[in-house]
């Protein structure tokens, strides 16, 4: 390969066309890339107020991406990462707003109530893999609207807030809430928190029989197989795990910047972050970057809209064309003849 | 209302079976060949959502009775065309399929809401345009256009029976999803038969997504196929893989989503959320209740 295509196959060019397809955009909904361009990243990084939120908006992403990476490399396609978050938010606010014991102890209990709600909803995807060999992309994803369901009614019916209008848990005391980094801003100590499980799982991938199995039961099921790798058990094991990641997640949203739980609580954090997880090669340090990336995204996007006349909507389209083009770049860069069985 | 509760239930689980019938078949054609195709739902919003911009432009200038009928016909175009690049990408590219549809929807989804903006002004919904046309039919309480398009999903799904059992070109199709490597031994090109496989779900699911947007409706709004491209895979394999199994599945979900509506008005005992997740609840039940009992194309999901 000439110097330019190497370069140009790597982490640069992606971000080339990146580049080249926001203007694109920018161009055709009228606007000009400077001015696109400029919103964008004034709304993003323009100053602390901005990054805070963008750090938010990176948080948000993390845990769920970080809880997809986990079961892609187990070669389990979770698409249920929204509706784990959800479930998992649920679970918080409705023990958040029972809660009276002091903040110390109430913190970590609302955000092991989101690991339980995700958890438990990610490793009945698992279980119905491994007991009745339910493709778990479908079940994932027709798991996220029953988790709509759910959280709707129980919102607007049993565990809503006497005092709210709209359909929401009753506020979260002052003392559970999570600490925020910036005072004022919506970005919390749940950004060292999602670093710190990025850092854990890097762990687990690279030194544990845990680890060793996920990636083997992903990259050779056939060899894990022969090695009595317990794949069942690995399976509801990954996908729970999974949906715990994704689910505390959910509990740091309503601790952190809700403070009660609604369904509004994710814009669709579950779906943005498989474009994370598969920009980030499903690397958990690479997701941190991938995360911060999409972060800008989703909060300069807003500011795009609002003063260049870019619809945010145009980031998704965006992200779904580098899912493909890197997952076709792969090929290119790993084009080799390979014989037939 | 005249009709009685059975006949409603009967005639909406037909109306609400033929998105999910279109866009099974097509999910039947193109695993048979090898591709598995988690793009759907994006194909089907390709559909539903092109069609109405069409109709939307073309309407003044052709009439109400073309402009909409122009609007089906590149509503087809769009999901073919989006089948085209998921083929491409799948035999070209050798690209992993499953990422390869994950991105499809987004693509999909998200240039159906940005295109929203840009066409109609407005985030969320389309306004309203011209549907396909005709005298309401009283019994279906549909134009005799969209009449029609749920008569079409049952020939859809004879010519699909026939042109995977009976044409040369099926049985190569059916050997791709096989073995690839006996179609290549053979001296035919297995990725060819692939590309125009995947090509001709899009256009399938596509013709659901149009039948959505200005056959039953004429709008389109964000969200409105609802996962129906994820239950039309559960019909697939609820369905073995084969055309008429696929459509009586597709009818089997659709019946579910049907009997919401007339839960609806009758039942006070069930939440009406709990009615919003009777077809995913469904899917799911159908999805581990067939435990064992299929086999999915023995190359399905393979790149060649």
């Amino acid at each position: 390969m000439r110097p330019a295509l190497r370069v140009l196959s790597g982490p640069a060019g992606t971000l080339l066309l990146v580049v080249v397809m926001m203007s694109v955009v920018m161009i055709v909904a009228g606007s000009t890339p400077w001015a696109g361009f400029g919103a964008l990243f004034g709304g993003a990084l323009g100053g602390p107020h901005e990054l805070a939120e963008t750090l938010a908006q990176t948080t948000a992403l993390l845990f769920p991406a970080l809880g997809i990476c986990l079961a892609f490399r187990a070669g389990l396609f979770n698409i249920g990462a929204e509706g784990q978050l959800l479930l998992g938010g649920l679970a918080a606010g409705a023990l958040g707003a029972n809660f009276t014991g002091p903040g110390w102890l109430a913190v970590p209990a609302i955000l092991a109530a989101g690991i339980v709600g995700g958890g438990l909803w990610g490793a009945l995807a698992g279980w119905m893999k491994s007991r009745f060999n339910a493709n778990e992309i479908i079940s994932t994803l027709m798991l996220n609207y029953v988790a709509i369901s759910i959280a709707n009614y129980l919102v607007a019916g049993p565990l809503k807030s006497p005092l709210a209008t709209g359909a929401e848990t009753a506020p979260l005391p002052a003392s559970s809430w999570l600490p925020a980094l910036i005072p004022d801003t919506r970005l919390t100590i749940a950004l060292l928190i999602a670093i710190a499980i990025a850092a854990i799982l890097q762990f687990v991938f690279a030194r544990t029989v845990f680890g060793y199995e996920l990636r083997a039961l992903g990259e050779a099921p056939e060899a894990a197989r022969r090695n009595h790798v317990d794949i069942n058990r690995l399976t509801w094991m990954a996908m729970g795990l999974s949906g715990a990641i994704a689910g505390l997640g959910g509990a740091a949203i309503v601790a952190g910047e809700l403070h009660r739980f609604n369904t509004q609580l994710s814009p669709g954090y579950g779906f943005t972050a498989i474009a994370v997880a598969l920009v980030g090669d499903l690397h958990p340090l690479w997701i941190c970057l991938a995360a911060f990336g999409f972060g800008i995204l989703e909060a300069g996007g807003l500011a795009m809209q609002a003063s260049a006349g870019v619809p945010k909507d145009a980031i998704h389209l965006i992200e779904g064309i580098i899912i493909l083009v890197l997952a076709a770049k792969r090929f290119v860069s790993t084009r080799v003849e390979v014989p037939a069985v | 209302m005249t009709q009685s509760v059975v006949v409603t239930l009967l005639v909406l689980t037909i109306i609400k079976a033929v998105p999910i019938i279109y866009a099974a078949l097509g999910g039947v054609i193109s695993e048979r060949s090898g591709v598995i195709n988690i793009g759907l739902e994006g194909m089907m919003v390709a559909g539903a959502f092109s069609s109405v911009v069409i109709s939307f432009y073309l309407s003044p200038a052709l009439g109400s009775t073309f402009g909409p009928l122009a609007g089906l016909v590149v509503g087809v175009a769009a999901g073919a065309l989006i089948g085209w690049i998921l083929g491409i990408a799948a035999t070209k590219f050798k690209v992993d399929q499953i990422v390869a549809g994950i991105g499809i929807n987004l693509i999909c989804t998200g240039g159906a809401a940005y295109g929203l903006v840009l066409v109609f002004n407005q985030p969320g919904a389309s306004a309203q345009v011209p549907a396909l046309g005709g005298p309401n039919l009283p019994l279906f309480d549909l134009h005799a256009g969209a009449v029609a398009l749920l008569a079409v999903a049952f020939v859809c799904a004879l010519g699909l029976s026939w042109l995977i059992y009976k044409t040369p070109w099926g049985l190569r199709v059916q050997a791709c999803g096989e073995n690839p490597y006996a179609v290549k031994s053979a001296g035919l090109d297995p990725l060819k038969a692939r590309l125009l496989a995947v090509t001709i779900s899009g256009a399938l699911a596509g013709l659901g997504g149009a039948f959505l947007s200005i056959g039953e409706l004429n709008i389109y709004s964000d969200g409105m196929t609802a996962g129906r491209g994820f239950i039309a895979l559960a019909a697939v394999i609820f369905g073995r893989w084969t055309p008429w199994g696929a459509t009586g599945a597709a009818i089997f979900f659709g019946f579910f989503e049907a009997l919401q509506y007339v839960l609806q008005g009758h039942v006070t005992w069930l939440p009406a959320d709990a009615m919003q997740a009777l077809p995913y609840v469904a899917a799911l039940v159908a999805l581990a209740g067939i435990t064992g009992r299929v086999r999915a194309p023995a190359a399905d999901g393979v790149p060649f």
